[in-house]
């Protein structure tokens, strides 16, 4: 059977290399789909866990405030803790890194720096490339710093050259001293990491006393968790004890609703893909009926048979997975970017720097490959290997089983999303995933409604020319072949529309919302705002400068960093409540107390993101904890606002109830709000002609607007591309489908022929084909559609993100995409129909279909 | 295209001239079909071929309607050489000129007894629609008319074959080739259809050539050829002498 | 990787290339007592030493070694404003050799001098030096003055050993050459300001394993400070403090070349009375009789010596009580030397102990200190 099955296959693969390709095809895309996100998300952890081995590679346990920085006389308690074998303090800010080293000037165009103060003579391993030099220097010399071989290459920089970093509105110059190479400790670390000396650090960016984070090494044999129970306790409210996978497994969980959702709709793409296997594999079967008819009656077992099918099918997924584990990486490496900066931006998580290749990714991407061609060739492979010898020998086709299955998979089709629905009203919606358990269904329904709604479409077409009808007709028997394909172009349609409407309903919720909430006319914020964790913040003379401008009627102060509350991070911000322009900062759910911003000052209560009050199930007259240095506090909740942040959500208080429970702080940006008739593009090059060296973005209303949106609007680059893929795999359906109806109907064909049809009259019959299974599957998924983006809206985001999104079609958008599948539709039908077009009356002869 | 004025001077509706077909084997050796075939089929005459399994029947018939091509000699259909012809234009003689049937039927499943019979009309690209009254002309005629909009599937073999002959005469052939149209129903069935065939050829003036392997069946033909190991010859028992005309 | 930068850096101290805004030992430094009991900025290197051996009530005998360097990053501190600002390291030594169970216990910090940490006091406060304790060590190390001699603790958990112990001179202080002047080098570009309390009487508490012991003995101080002392040929050198039961004491050190040969020498006896005689090399003779591998480091150190200073009629024997009294830093990865507790014999009799510090072997580097 080994030696039948070795040389069948390369008759076939030599005899029926369009649907090999095509299985191929469709294997390798929804591999490369699936593998691409999954390399991504692998990498973004692998980013941030990287930088955390290379700095604390050794640490068993590192302590972090709860505020960015806690006090450093913690040290010493840390330090002569029993069971320490060692403790060292890191001071870290992110700073944003001057490209010029000549130039002082605060242009942020060289990304961020994330920078460590180290104590050297403290026993942390710093990976020096070279000799360090004198140490002396290193505390001597104003700004010495080690930068990563990696970077200085990138800027250009060697020993000696000076550059210019910011944090907050202080600029610091550096001068090369060393290279340190993280990469030595772990691969995946930031090249843009940077070290030098505690003292200095502290120093240079005005953080006396101030210290980020003590890394810890346990003594051999001492219990972790004890350890960190002792620890906690010595220290108090003022810093939390975490161990490394605590910290890996909290940036997972920032980061894991993204990820959720690009994983599923990188499924999406796969389920899709398994579709075109499942097609592939029965139009492959077609073909060798008789073949397979006769091995039985030479004796061969139908476990034999099916056996035959699935290794060859799986041959055929292994080697799609061969071409899929390249394509995905590549997909990945073109998108790092993208999805990176995201990760910076709304997360403030490392960037991804490098993309790696883990074992476990080559064995996803082969699993998937091979497993996902398996399952998609299991039906036709059992429909087959079920059959009886007599009728794979005598002229049959394939397709009265889903005939007459049609009327019960449409009761299936019905009655699944009912029970989902149900199951929702009553259980499901308490339930975080319950919304991916909807959108599964939703998108398994569309493939069993769809052959019923063919074959009674297509009944009642009536044929009225060898033309459009005639077409359509055609379709209607052969319900297993067209289904499918109209059952994956549905279901690719319906990913398109749905996530196009919930990503269009998004930004226009999102401008409407940056409409009410950004309303000062000009802002104000470090170069360094982006920064992880950054507590720099405006100087007092930067904000005299700025407030002082005649043109400015009010100004409104945001001093903002990330708390804690439990183990959730947030975003705290303080605002002058009381101002009489900022009305709108913050546009209410309802529910909100009278006079919000009276009663957020009065009773030194806080106002909730939505983010957070849906995750943490806080809402108006509950009080929310809150981490300061001084143990957890609680904030009564005034009202909940519409926030559309990504983290864990945000929470706004009063600048001075923030002070009573923070202590004083830095402004970390700042809003104007000018005289009525003032030109703000003139105050805007005003107060950067007024503060020319300052590390500032000084934006106006506009622009700051602007890139809120450029910002989303990278946000879902990703997600286009994944819509991109899913699509390029229904339209190899398409092709597939009509190829093989081309083969399926030679003899129909034929017979056409010998009636006189001419093969101009085939090509079109077929070219109608493909335009009527784009129709229809572009119905099915638009229906299916508008219900994911409704899903995506009300269920999957409210979950997961906590946004409220306002649903909004932009017609003209949906409009060009139905073109667009329409005509990919009529494209894939092209091949299909020319071979159609070749067909001879002759074959009729031949062929006993 | 339309049908073309048939030459007056050639009474010939089919014309095989020292055909030879020969085919490729897997051994390489070339296998003749058919050799140095030559005849004159008139306008009106019915004809049956018969011969064993393998003796070229088939071929000849799809070399009548111009699916195949021989591999020497030329055949004319209507006067007009196929030889010279493109393929278009023999698709289109066929059209116009040729009317197929055969022994599977080969009947559209998923049309209606009615749209299969219209079909070649649809082929050809009628779309006024001119052709209704004759395809209700013909399903009366076969005694299907109460049956115009069924699917084909829930007829019996016979019934299939009457709407066969059905399209294959809708556009008025002037020749109607049949390949063992009988030879996938019972002797009773296969009978009646046959007549019923052989009636309407007459009441439409066609020349039908069919082939056979049933001696009832070909003994309602006008004349009987014998076709055997490539070789045309007229059957012994022939009721009216088939002389092919000598090449 | 990490450490190296210590290493280096304490290397560095030795290296007279970076000596420039170092002050440099010289021959007429105005001593003032008590005052140059603490410390001296501005030279690189700075310690002081202290080895003895001590006898438990129930017999026990120990030897031990307290030591803290005070290592000069910087001649004057950087103006930085942090608490980490810093402009020396301090580092502490501290060993005990329990003689009866033929153990040798090693202890070890390094801070940078900053408040937090450890750091140098200023006369007339009592605190000379101190440290906070290893990591995972309560406390801190302390040397401080008691008016006549020093008092000084130091404890590590994780050895589980600790002493505190208190000092008072039997015999004078001595300077190590005339005026404290200790040349190193035959050129004289090398010298430390050296003096010594050649016996301290001592007293104090010990634990071992949470057993306490109290503890009484004899000690030797030594303190030095300085700039560069080691040229760059000489390897290491060997070092002798010994306590004569006559009364005398004699300190010797020898310097090597690469090769092995003494570079250097020099060496001082004191006489009962508390007058000293200083010996160039050409005075005594010292000759290795046996030798003892470090199987941790693989130095080779000598381990038996004939010692022979003939202008004083001495002909000793000098035995070390234990062969592995070798201290091995963890905290600077290249860093090892031996140092150790000696009996001295003459004709078979004990004549007297004594403390060998032997540097520069088992490895091609040079001696940390």
């Amino acid at each position: 059977m080994r030696r039948y099955f070795v040389s069948a296959m390369a008759a076939h693969l030599r005899a029926g290399g369009s649907l090999y390709l095509l299985t191929i095809l469709g294997v390798a895309l929804g591999v490369a789909a699936v593998l691409s996100i999954q390399i991504i998300n692998r990498n973004a952890i692998a980013a941030f866990a990287g930088s955390v081995k290379a700095v604390s590679g050794e640490a068993d346990l590192s302590v972090l405030g709860y505020a960015p920085s806690f006090p450093e006389d913690l040290y010493p308690r840390v330090l002569s803790t029993p069971g320490v074998q060692a403790a060292w303090p890191l001071w870290r800010a992110a700073v944003a890194l001057s490209g010029d080293p000549e130039s002082s000037s605060g242009q942020a165009d060289g990304g961020m720096l994330d920078l460590i103060g180290v104590d050297f003579f403290t026993p942390v391993d710093i990976p020096w490339q070279g000799e360090p030099g004198d140490p002396a220097v290193a505390l001597s010399q104003p700004g010495w710093v080690a930068l990563t071989p990696l970077l200085a290459e990138q800027m250009g920089w060697r020993a000696g050259d000076a550059f210019t970093v910011s944090r907050g509105s202080r600029l610091v110059r550096l001068t090369v001293g060393a290279l340190v190479d993280f990469h030595t400790l772990n691969p995946l670390a930031s090249p843009k990491l940077a070290v030098m000396d505690i003292a200095q650090a502290q120093s240079l960016f005005g953080d006396a006393g101030a210290i980020h984070q003590i890394d810890v090494k346990l003594a051999d044999g001492a219990d972790t968790s004890a350890m960190r129970a002792r620890l906690q306790e010595r220290l108090g409210p003022a810093a939390r004890v975490v161990t490394p996978e605590q910290r890996e497994a909290q940036a997972k969980g920032l980061l894991s609703a993204f990820q959720l959702n690009l994983t599923a709709l990188s499924l999406i793409s796969l389920f899709v893909g398994m579709f075109l296997v499942y097609s592939s594999t029965q139009a492959a079967l077609v073909r060798r009926r008789v073949e397979l008819g006769l091995l039985r009656s030479l004796g061969a077992t139908r476990r034999q048979v099916f056996a035959l099918i699935i290794t060859e099918v799986g041959l055929l997924g292994g080697l799609g997975a061969a071409l899929g584990l390249p394509l995905g990486y590549g997909v990945a490496q073109a998108n790092v970017r993208v999805v990176s900066a995201t990760l910076s931006n709304l997360y403030l998580l490392e960037e991804i720097t490098r993309l790696e290749m883990t074992t476990w990714l080559y064995a996803l991407g082969i699993v998937i490959g091979v497993g996902g061609a398996v399952i998609g060739a299991l039906l036709p492979a059992l429909d087959v290997a079920r059959r009886d010898t007599r009728a794979l020998l005598s002229a049959f086709t394939l397709h009265e089983a889903v005939g007459s299955l049609a009327p019960r998979l449409f009761g299936l089709g019905v009655a699944l999303p009912l029970t989902a629905a149900a199951w929702y009203g009553l259980h499901g919606r308490h339930w975080q995933h319950a919304g991916f358990v909807l959108a599964v269904v939703l998108l398994l329904t569309l493939p069993l409604l769809t052959p019923l709604l063919v074959r009674e479409l297509c009944a009642r077409i009536r044929v009225r020319g060898f033309g459009l009808g005639y077409s359509l007709k055609g379709l209607g028997v052969r319900l297993q072949t067209t289904s499918v394909a109209v059952a994956s172009l549905a279901v690719a349609v319906s990913m398109l529309i749905g996530i196009t409407l919930m990503i269009g309903s998004f930004r226009q919720t999102l401008s409407v919302w940056i409409g009410t909430s950004i309303q000062a006319d000009v802002y104000i914020a470090p170069a360094s705002w982006r920064g992880t964790g950054s507590d720099g913040g405006l100087e007092p003379h930067v904000m005299a400068t700025v407030t002082g401008h005649p043109a400015v009627q009010a100004v409104d102060r945001l001093r903002r960093f990330h708390g804690y509350t439990g183990d959730r991070r947030i975003t705290v911000s303080g605002v002058e409540m009381g101002l009489a322009q900022g009305l709108s900062r913050f546009p209410f759910l309802p529910g909100a107390l009278p006079d919000p911003y009276e009663a957020v000052r009065e009773r030194h209560g806080v106002f909730v993101g939505e983010t957070l009050a849906r995750k943490a199930g806080v809402w108006v007259d509950d009080v929310l904890p809150i981490h300061t240095p001084t143990g957890v506090m609680k904030f009564p909740v005034v009202a909940v606002y519409y926030d559309y942040s990504a983290g864990d959500g945000a929470v706004a208080m009063d600048l001075q109830t923030m002070t009573q429970a923070f202590g004083p702080g830095p402004v970390s940006s700042t809003a104007l709000y000018l005289q009525r008739g003032a030109d703000v593009g003139a105050v805007v090059a005003e107060l950067q002609a007024a503060l020319p060296d300052a590390p500032l973005e000084i934006r106006s209303n506009r622009r700051l607007r602007e890139e809120v949106l450029a910002i989303f609007d990278q946000t879902f680059a990703i997600t286009r591309l994944l819509q991109f893929m899913s699509l390029l795999i229904a339209v190899c359906g398409i092709a597939l489908m009509l190829l093989v109806l081309a083969r399926e109907q030679v003899a129909e064909l034929a017979l056409c022929r010998s009636l006189g049809a001419k093969g101009r009259q085939l090509f079109g019959v077929f070219v109608g084909k493909g335009l009527s299974m784009g129709v229809m599957g572009l119905a099915l998924g638009s229906i299916g559609g508008v219900l994911l983006a409704g899903l995506l809206i009300y269920v999957i985001n409210r979950a997961y993100f906590g946004w409220t999104i306002q649903p909004y079609v932009d017609w003209s958008l949906i409009a060009q995409q139905a073109a667009t599948i329409l005509g990919a539709a009529v494209l894939a039908s092209l091949y299909p129909a020319f071979r159609a077009r070749q067909t001879s009356a002759a074959a009729l002869s031949r062929d006993d279909l | 295209m339309e049908s073309q004025p048939v030459a007056d001077n050639s009474p010939a509706v089919l014309a095989f001239d020292a055909v030879s077909k020969a085919y490729a084997a897997p051994s390489g050796e070339q296998r003749h079909v058919l050799q140095d075939v030559s005849f004159n089929a008139p306008a009106g005459r019915r004809i049956a071929i018969v011969g064993r399994s393998g003796s070229g029947k088939s071929t000849l018939l799809h070399l009548a309607a111009g699916i195949d091509a021989p591999t020497r000699g030329d055949v004319r259909v209507m006067g007009r050489s196929l030889a010279t012809m493109s393929e278009t234009a023999r698709t289109t003689l066929r059209r116009d000129h040729v009317g197929l049937v055969f022994q599977f039927f080969y009947l559209m499943p998923h049309l209606s007894v009615h749209d299969n019979v219209a079909l070649p009309a649809l082929i050809a690209g009628d779309k006024s629609h001119r052709f209704e009254p004759r395809v209700a002309q013909l399903l009366a005629r076969v005694g299907l008319s109460d049956r115009a909009h069924e699917r084909v599937q829930k007829l019996s073999g016979g019934e299939m074959q009457r709407v066969a002959i059905c399209r294959a005469l809708l556009r008025r052939p002037n020749l109607l080739l049949a390949d063992e149209p009988t030879g996938n129903l019972d002797d009773e069935n296969g009978w009646r259809v046959m007549k019923l065939m052989l009636s309407l050829v007459a009441e439409e003036g066609a020349t039908l050539i069919f082939v056979t392997h049933s001696r009832e069946v070909s003994g309602l033909a006008d004349e009987v050829w014998r076709l055997h190991s490539g070789l045309l010859s007229p059957h012994a028992e022939a009721e009216a002498p088939a002389v092919p005309s000598p090449s | 990787m990490k450490r190296v930068l210590i290493a280096l850096l304490i290397l560095g101290v030795l290296n007279p290339a970076v000596a420039n805004d170092w002050k440099a030992a010289q021959p007429d430094y105005a001593w003032s007592f008590p005052r140059d009991h603490w410390a001296h900025a501005g030279y690189k290197t700075e310690w002081w030493y202290f080895t003895g051996h001590l006898t438990a009530e129930d017999g026990r005998r120990f030897g031990y070694q307290f030591t803290f360097f005070r290592i000069g990053v910087l001649p004057t501190a950087p103006d930085t404003d942090s608490a980490w600002t810093a402009r020396d390291l301090i580092m502490g030594h501290a060993a005990v050799s329990d003689l009866d169970r033929n153990e040798h216990r090693f202890s070890e910090v390094i801070y940078r001098a900053v408040p937090l940490l450890g750091g140098f006091g200023a006369w007339p406060e009592p605190l000379i030096a101190w440290s906070r304790g290893p990591a995972g060590t309560p406390g801190k190390w302390r040397l401080s003055w008691n008016g006549s001699g020093f008092d000084f603790e130091m404890r590590d958990d994780a050895q589980a050993m600790s002493f505190s112990l208190s000092t008072r001179p039997v015999k004078p202080l001595v300077f190590q050459g005339p005026n404290g002047y200790s040349r190193k080098t035959q050129s004289g570009t090398g010298a430390s300001l050296y003096y010594s309390f050649t016996r301290l009487q001592t007293s104090g508490q010990l634990s071992l394993d949470g057993q306490t012991w109290q503890v009484a003995g004899e000690s030797w101080m030594d303190k030095e400070f300085f700039t560069s002392v080691l040229a760059p040929h000489q390897l290491g050198w060997d070092w002798f403090s010994l306590q004569l039961d006559d009364r005398r004491e004699v300190m010797l050190f020898l310097l090597r070349r690469e090769d092995g040969t003494t570079d250097f020498a020099s060496g001082t006896i004191v006489h009962p009375d508390g007058s000293t005689t200083y010996i160039d090399g050409s005075a005594f003779a010292v000759t290795s009789q046996a030798r003892w591998q470090s199987p941790r480091t693989e130095g080779v150190y000598p381990s038996r010596w004939r010692l022979s200073i003939p202008q004083e009629q001495l002909d000793l024997k000098v035995v070390v009580e234990l062969a592995d009294q070798e201290n091995r830093s963890r905290l600077i990865g290249t860093l090892h030397y031996w140092e150790g507790a000696v009996k001295l014999l003459w004709d078979g009799l004990s004549v007297g102990k004594g403390y060998v510090e032997l540097t520069g072997y088992g490895t091609s580097s040079r001696p940390a200190l």
